[in-house]
């Protein structure tokens, strides 16, 4: 159980690592806040995000594959499934979803041990695919209202008050989509420790998350954000969208609305895909070409791409953990050997140069 | 189909979504106009319209916090 809290934790680091690009460019780009503030702002929040909902939390743990039948090394695998396809989407500078990673190899690692009868597909169909295309779109749509409707109304008034108030209420904007992201995220993490401790009969069918869980949860993404945010002020001069600050405060409207409003209904989405959907809603909103449609194309593609493959990863990480046993070793040799791969790659890659971020 | 798609709940949360995120950017805007035109109204030398304009700011910039604070309550009620 230590080594699936610390490889689930590990996880949740690295999904705020991942993701501080998402959360803090807008605001840096639109020079709404300074890095260094937007990093420490969106980190508190991500922390106080994730205190304040456990609904998606509950969906993971309980509506996507049948608890009575998972064991920790059910989770485990999954958990490796989706560091391995965050990790190989990294390498290829695809732009994935953890969410959907960690999903996918939760899924792929129970059907591998307990057949297709270990995903409850109303909750899986329900809850998680049909949000994962809804949300992107959603916020696509509600960022380029909220654009064009932005415009018409502040429009033809003098620039520099308009972007000096929109600078500022990116402060309110940028802050929530923090919070939203938190929410979201930390719950997903919340949701797998949870599903382990009910596997390994610490807590009982259907239960929430023990506050030890939260907290150490809550404390990882926040982590995660702050660290991964540092790496981010090197790069965010040459790598993010170039837009206005009106354009910023809907695209991070947009984002926060449909990521707080699903959240309350314990839909587990793809942060990144929203928050890229409402960027892409501003950004289409002043003008259609000003859209990265290459990026929204890969988006797609790697959104088809991330729960086959996460979940083939988990199930053969499940395969590979049952060779040796159903004790600890089989997760102690994984997760070594994952190390390994991921110290591979990444003094593989420093040789050849960062790539783009997978965000 | 409707008990495996969550249709209620889902067309209550793209519903919550287009009226959060495209109303408070909205009022939001309100919210500059009225600080710009404010602006302008002073330079000009218009006071009366001056202090509308900026009664029509306070109350967006009020509306929007507003908004904001109860989609937070709403979302730590459940």
């Amino acid at each position: 159980m230590v080594i699936v809290v610390g490889t689930a934790l590990a996880f949740d680091f690295t999904n705020g690592f991942h993701d501080t690009a998402n959360v803090v460019a807008t605001s840096i780009s639109t020079g709404a806040a300074r890095p260094q503030v937007a990093i420490g702002f969106a980190s508190l929040l991500n922390f106080v995000g994730a205190f304040i909902s456990i609904s998606v939390a509950a969906t993971v743990a309980n509506d996507v594959v049948d608890s009575a039948v998972i064991t920790p090394t059910i989770v485990f695998a999954g958990l490796i499934g989706a560091i391995a396809w965050n990790l190989i989407t990294w390498w290829f500078g695809l732009p994935s979803s953890s969410s959907h990673a960690l999903i996918g190899g939760v899924v792929g690692s129970a059907v591998a041990a307990a057949g297709l009868e270990a995903v409850i597909a109303e909750g899986l169909v329900g809850k998680v695919l049909i949000p994962a295309v809804i949300a992107p779109l959603v916020a696509f749509v509600v960022a380029g209202l909220g654009i064009g409707l932005a415009y018409r109304i502040a429009g033809r008034q003098r620039p520099g008050p308009v972007t000096r108030g929109f600078r500022y209420g990116q402060v309110i904007s940028g802050g929530l989509l923090a919070l939203a992201h938190g929410t979201n995220d930390a719950q997903k993490t919340m949701g797998v420790i949870t599903l382990a401790l009910i596997a390994n009969g610490t807590l009982g069918t259907g239960a929430d998350p023990p506050l030890w869980v939260i907290v150490s949860s809550a404390t990882a993404i926040g982590l995660g954000t702050y660290i991964g945010g540092w790496r981010i002020i090197r790069t965010t001069g040459s790598r993010i969208i170039k837009m206005d600050a009106a354009q910023g405060f809907s695209a991070q409207g947009a984002g926060a609305a449909v990521i707080l409003a699903s959240t309350h209904f314990g839909f587990p989405l793809s942060t990144t895909h929203v928050i890229n959907g409402g960027v892409m809603g501003a950004g289409a909103g002043k003008r259609i070409s000003a859209v990265r449609w290459g990026v929204a194309g890969n988006i797609m593609v790697a959104w088809l791409l991330t729960l086959p493959a996460a979940a083939a990863i988990g199930a053969a990480a499940y395969g590979l953990t049952r060779i040796f046993g159903t004790g600890a070793l089989g997760p102690v040799l994984v997760t070594l050997m994952a190390l390994a791969l991921v110290v591979a790659a990444f003094a593989r890659r420093s040789q050849q140069g960062a790539p783009m971020p997978a965000s | 189909m409707a008990t495996i798609v969550e249709t209620k709940e889902l067309v209550e949360t793209v519903i919550a979504s287009v009226i959060a995120g495209v109303g408070v950017t909205a009022v939001f805007s309100v919210a500059i106009w009225g600080g710009a035109r404010f602006v302008d109204f002073s330079r000009d030398g218009r006071p009366v319209a001056a202090a509308a304009a900026v009664a029509v700011s306070v109350l967006a910039l009020g509306a929007t916090l507003a908004a904001v604070a109860f989609g937070i309550v709403v979302m730590t009620s459940k």
